[in-house]
């Protein structure tokens, strides 16, 4: 007969632990669990393992191996029992996740919800193989309970019908984030988070305390990292990038669209802008530059300098093979872009009249020549305006000569309109 | 290319910076003029004279100091005083923290209504008819959101209050006398007294502020290397709290305390303006104090509403809509009905009510204080930070005076 014991962490922190011979051992004052940092568990439902016992007793601190330990309920009161108490040393259990000081109360992540909750409690559950923490609590229910007032409470509205809402989110759909205590250092790589989108993962990284925030972000990586920033509001970014490493900030950077590198960077301190810069790949780093010199209300300085450009004798073939091997981001693709040797614009391909031609047939056969474009030095009111008239997604910009420097997306345009454009 | 610094940019950036920073320290210090602010002052200076102005001294200092403390714990953290309780006290200490933060909450926005009846009544329009209507026109303000707008209305017009200065110095004051009272704080030993004290630091000190301060720190993003700024804001902000809440009291006293006037209703208070306005004294302090109650009745029950919120983990804000944030909306509107509700209560004692929320405010404030200085010594969430020995130190002298006080306060009328 199998002996399953399910029981909240809130009930059993401060219980006196003894051991069988009835030695008293000392007050629990945390479950440690394993974090599952070698990704062998990405998949299956994971449920981590309680690895040890930190205990109480007369000021001293003891870590102790959980195998040993039974949690039993007798008569609706929890005991906990120690068959034999050997010591966890501090490297063994340097991976482990401490449950009362960085889950219970702590902001954790809501990968379903796409947001930030607060934990008022987790559930566990002890069968013969182990304890393990199954979910948390974040409902108000568990709140109730932790102060005190659930079973009276629960009692009082049965009478009318009405139940307390609770709820519970299983430990695969959630992540811990809050390190924001200054002695903690993890090395987790919050793999579960990468299902989140950069927009919402921005967003939660926004919520966050000074350090957890810090933390999360330099464990994303580069491309994810860039990503993520993009989204941010300019406060944040700027917050990010002056408590990276010189070496860090510039791989980001680089990864991101130059405009918007350049964006951040002006909001920084000169000093800071020009070592960044001089940190950056001298590509990137001179777009960015130039970029910088634009106004604020010029084209230019919302104009992302990724584009592709081919020339009129190239065919649909030459292009699909440019795409694959360069894998651009998905806003370069919008319109692709005609160009003569000199590098003057002379017409434009949207990637629907691309993909429904056959491999031979050459550019410009199917390229239009009748095509929309902008000046840097333009306002950037005129842009909405034409990109409604035309419906397109793409607007490419050229210099005085007609030279193609870029182009400016539908997605800055709308930010723009909706004012998010942040002003100094 | 990027530019290479002169040092007429820099004088240029330092305003600049200072413009940004500006803020979080001069909104705490207006939104403390309040009603409850207004009133209470004027209540010490009718009854005492000088007597308690000697209060204000102590009360400016542990003010910038608390404010500071806040500040630093808002950079430093990136963390609000809510979330930092929560995550540090335990559910049960900050249920019962923040239970008596609604209470204080809903005393405080009672007593901005109060302020607006009692000014309304001196347009004699029945506060019947001003209450709820200046109720959903906040209601409405806030919850559409053009709030933001409304606050620096209201800070303009929160200058307003510099009618008592000049108004103070037309009534001729006694500056001897003045200086002797402060040379020579008055104590009295009886339950009155004691609670007009502690009146006046809760007053000043509003529990609620500390909240308040340190969220602004965080959404102004300011940084721990600008930090001399951030205090100088803060500064001013106090200086501002203290200069209008003196002139309060001494036109109260050169006006109201010779002559043994009490203030009974707003009506009365208005006198005080007389040497300033002549007969237009009762129009002009209606006014000003129907300003500082509208102004204090938009900021106070939101930001009751989304501390609360916060640390019990509920989502919160005007700029969610709401079905995403249902327990803010309800408890914001809850706050403002229940507060609208006590003060239509015919022959409700307006003044009253006032001073003893007040009173409340100055008992809520060493719980706040108490949990304050357990996060901001604790080395683990606050690094270097911590606080030096200076501040620790006065402030719990703070604590231990204000806990004796409000024993005292208590205790007394048992004893008579």
């Amino acid at each position: 007969m199998t002996a399953i014991t399910t029981f909240y962490l809130s009930r059993v922190l401060g219980l006196k632990v003894y051991a069988t011979d009835g030695k008293y051992l000392g007050k629990l004052n945390d479950l440690l669990i394993e974090t599952g940092a070698d990704g062998q568990f990405v998949g299956e439902p994971y449920r981590p393992k309680v690895m040890s016992a930190r205990l109480i007793k007369n000021g001293n601190i003891t870590c102790l191996d959980f195998k040993q330990f039974t949690v039993s309920k007798i008569k609706s009161r929890y005991s906990i029992t120690c068959k034999d108490s050997r010591v966890v040393s501090d490297e063994e259990s340097f991976d482990f996740l401490l449950l009362k000081a960085n889950i219970l109360d702590k902001q954790i992540v809501d990968l379903n919800g796409r947001k930030l909750v607060r934990v008022n409690d987790v559930r566990l559950v002890s069968v013969t193989d182990g304890t393990f923490a199954v979910a948390v609590d974040v409902g108000t229910e568990g709140l109730l309970r932790r102060i005190g007032i659930s079973r009276p409470l629960k009692y009082f509205f049965s009478l009318f019908n009405i139940a307390i809402p609770s709820k519970f989110i299983l430990w695969d759909d959630v992540e811990a984030v809050d390190y924001s205590n200054f002695n903690i250092k993890l090395g987790t790589t919050f793999k579960k988070l990468n299902t989140l989108h950069p927009s919402d993962l921005a967003d939660i990284i926004e919520e966050l305390g000074t350090h957890s925030r810090a933390h999360l972000f330099s464990n994303l990586d580069e491309e994810r990292a860039a990503d993520v920033l993009e989204e941010m509001e300019p406060k944040s970014q700027v917050d990010i990038i002056e408590n990276m490493p010189i070496d860090k900030a510039a791989d980001v950077l680089e990864k991101m669209p130059a405009n918007e590198a350049a964006d951040i960077l002006d909001m920084l301190e000169d000093d800071r802008a020009e070592l960044l810069l001089a940190e950056m790949e001298s590509e990137t780093s001179e777009d960015v530059r130039e970029l910088l010199e634009y106004e604020d209300r010029e084209v230019g300085s919302i104009m992302n300098t990724d584009f592709l450009a081919f020339a009129e004798t190239d065919t649909v073939e030459k292009v699909l093979e440019v795409i694959r091997a360069e894998k651009p981001e998905v806003e370069v693709l919008y319109n692709i872009f005609i160009i003569n040797d000199t590098g003057k614009l002379n017409a434009s391909l949207s990637l629907r009249d691309l993909v429904i031609s056959e491999p031979s047939v050459k550019l410009s056969a199917i390229m239009n020549k009748k095509h929309i474009s902008v000046h840097d030095e333009d306002r950037l009111d005129s842009l909405a305006e034409i990109v409604s008239k035309y419906n397109l997604l793409s607007v490419p910009v050229v210099g005085k000569d007609n030279e193609l420097l870029g182009m400016v997306v539908i997605d800055d345009i709308v930010e723009d309109l909706m004012g998010r454009r942040r002003t100094k | 290319m990027l530019a290479i610094k002169s040092s007429r940019k820099n004088i240029f950036r330092n305003v600049a910076i200072f413009f940004a920073i500006l803020g979080p320290g001069i909104i705490t210090g207006s939104v403390d003029n309040d009603a409850g602010g207004i009133t209470t002052y004027s209540v010490a200076g009718a009854l005492y004279g000088y007597k308690l102005i000697w209060t204000l001294i102590p009360a400016f200092i542990v003010l910038i100091i608390i404010q500071e403390m806040n500040a630093r714990m808002g950079i430093v953290t990136g963390k609000g005083l809510s979330d930092l309780i929560r995550e540090n006290a335990g559910v049960k200490v900050t249920f019962v923290i923040f239970v008596g933060l609604l209470f204080s909450g809903i005393g405080n926005t009672t007593t901005e209504f109060a302020g607006v009846a009692g000014s309304m009544e001196v347009f004699n329009v029945s506060k019947y008819i001003s209450v709820p209507i200046t109720g959903i026109l906040v209601w409405i303000l806030v919850v559409k959101g053009t709030y933001k707008i409304a606050e620096r209305i209201f800070l303009i017009f929160s200058v307003s209050l510099l009618m008592y200065v000049v108004s103070a110095l037309m009534g001729k004051p006694h500056w001897g006398e003045i200086g002797t009272s402060i040379a020579h704080p008055h104590m009295e030993y009886n339950s009155a007294y004691l609670a007009m004290v502690i009146g006046i630091i809760g007053t000043t000190i509003a529990p609620w502020m500390q909240f308040y301060m340190q969220s602004s720190v965080i959404e102004k993003g300011l940084k721990m290397k600008d930090f001399k700024f951030t205090m100088i804001d803060i500064v001013i902000g106090c200086i501002a709290t203290v200069v209008v809440a003196f002139f309060i009291i001494v036109a109260c006293a050169s006006t109201l305390n010779v002559k043994g006037i009490q203030i009974n209703e707003a009506k009365d208070a208005a006198l005080a303006l007389k040497p300033l306005a002549g007969f237009l004294a009762s129009q002009a302090f209606a006014f000003g104090l129907f300003i500082a109650s509208v102004f204090s009745a938009t900021i106070l029950p939101l930001a009751t509403a989304f501390y609360v919120c916060e640390a019990f983990g509920f989502e919160a804000g005007i700029d969610k809509k709401w079905d995403e944030a249902p327990e803010f909306y309800f408890l914001y509107t809850a706050i403002l009905i229940v507060s609208c509700v006590i003060i239509l209560i015919p022959n409700a004692p307006l003044i009253k009510i006032t001073l003893w929320s007040q009173v409340l405010n100055g008992m809520l404030l060493p719980v706040v204080l108490v949990c304050m200085m357990l996060l901001i010594n604790n080395k683990k969430i606050m690094g270097v930070y911590v606080n030096k020995p200076i501040y620790n130190i006065i402030t719990w002298i703070t604590i231990f005076i204000l806990v004796v006080l409000s024993v005292l306060m208590i205790v007394m009328p048992l004893f008579s």
